[in-house]
């Protein structure tokens, strides 16, 4: 028996506005031990072409965090209230990106989570949550679209 | 000559990069600005009380290291994908080693994808994560 609450699959939560702060994201990318000054300083993101500093390959996630944030203190349930997840035997299985368009500091963003499926592996021993974020902009379009694997170890 | 994403051909590595060792301090750090406050990583009663020894490495902040092992070599502009499976736990004190080989140059259209294969090893030798990047490659 699994713990996830599957009768959540297909569902889509409904979007969340994010603004990618340029301190936050800065302080993003000095934690992962980035160096590369387009990440970090505005001056060095302009003089390199962009509007602002970069947000990092991996920095979708905190966006989708955020939208999560956001979610729990509008009294919404966030992604994982939402599937059932639980903390306690909750492993991170995979994480995957598509680039569509690059994110900066200042941009304000649209989250939106989808439930896509939830699947069995290793005899019933793993039950996995897949779930989709998609990270839109009103001007550019799609920017990143996510997708992860959760585990729960059971038994 | 130096391998860039307009000249690599496959078989081509990657310059390696490495991470830590982690701390706890990284961990508190990586918890506050990731806004992933999952006690697992942070709070060593809650992980014990889970069942283990200790706390662990959010599986993100090694995928960050992935992700910069690539966009150190090919820019932000040119990475269209980023894909990792976690393989095992971080530990606490770990040193994590990325390295990344161009397994395929796939030219369609008039552009050039690259795929590059990508790791991430602990001081023992563990594979903790293993994943993809692809990279545009198209001068």
């Amino acid at each position: 028996m699994g713990i996830f609450n599957r009768s959540t699959k297909g569902h889509v939560t409904p979007p969340i506005e994010v603004t990618l702060e340029r301190g936050p994201l800065a302080f993003f990318s000095e934690t992962i031990g980035e160096s590369d000054p387009v990440y970090l300083d505005p001056e060095a993101a302009q003089a390199a072409g962009h509007p602002d500093i970069l947000a990092p390959a991996t920095y979708a996630v905190v966006v989708g965090t955020f939208a999560d944030q956001i979610a729990r203190r509008k009294g919404l349930p966030d992604i994982l209230e939402l599937i059932n997840g639980d903390l306690r035997v909750l492993l991170h299985g995979t994480e995957a990106y598509t680039y569509h368009d690059p994110m900066f500091a200042g941009d304000v963003v649209t989250v939106e989570n989808e439930v896509t499926d939830f699947t069995d592996a290793k005899g019933g021993k793993l039950e996995i949550a897949h779930i989709t974020t998609r990270i839109t902009h009103p001007m550019r379009g799609l920017l990143v679209e996510a997708t992860r694997g959760i585990i729960h170890r059971l038994g | 000559m130096t391998v860039t994403p307009t000249n690599a051909k496959v078989g081509d590595p990657l310059p390696e990069l490495t991470f830590g060792p982690i701390s706890r301090t990284t961990l508190a750090l990586y918890a506050g600005t990731s806004g992933d406050h999952n006690p697992i990583h942070i709070d060593l009663d809650f992980a014990k009380n889970a069942g283990m020894d200790d706390v662990f490495a959010h599986g993100m902040l090694s995928m960050a290291q992935l992700g910069r092992l690539a966009t150190d070599w090919a820019g932000q502009d040119r990475m269209r994908a980023l894909s990792t499976r976690f393989t095992a736990i971080t530990p606490v004190g770990a040193t994590l080693t990325c390295s990344g080989t161009v397994v395929d140059r796939h030219e369609e259209h008039g552009r050039v994808l690259l795929t590059v294969k990508l790791a991430a090893h602990i001081d023992d030798g563990t594979q903790t994560l293993r994943g993809e990047a692809k990279i545009c490659g198209t001068p």
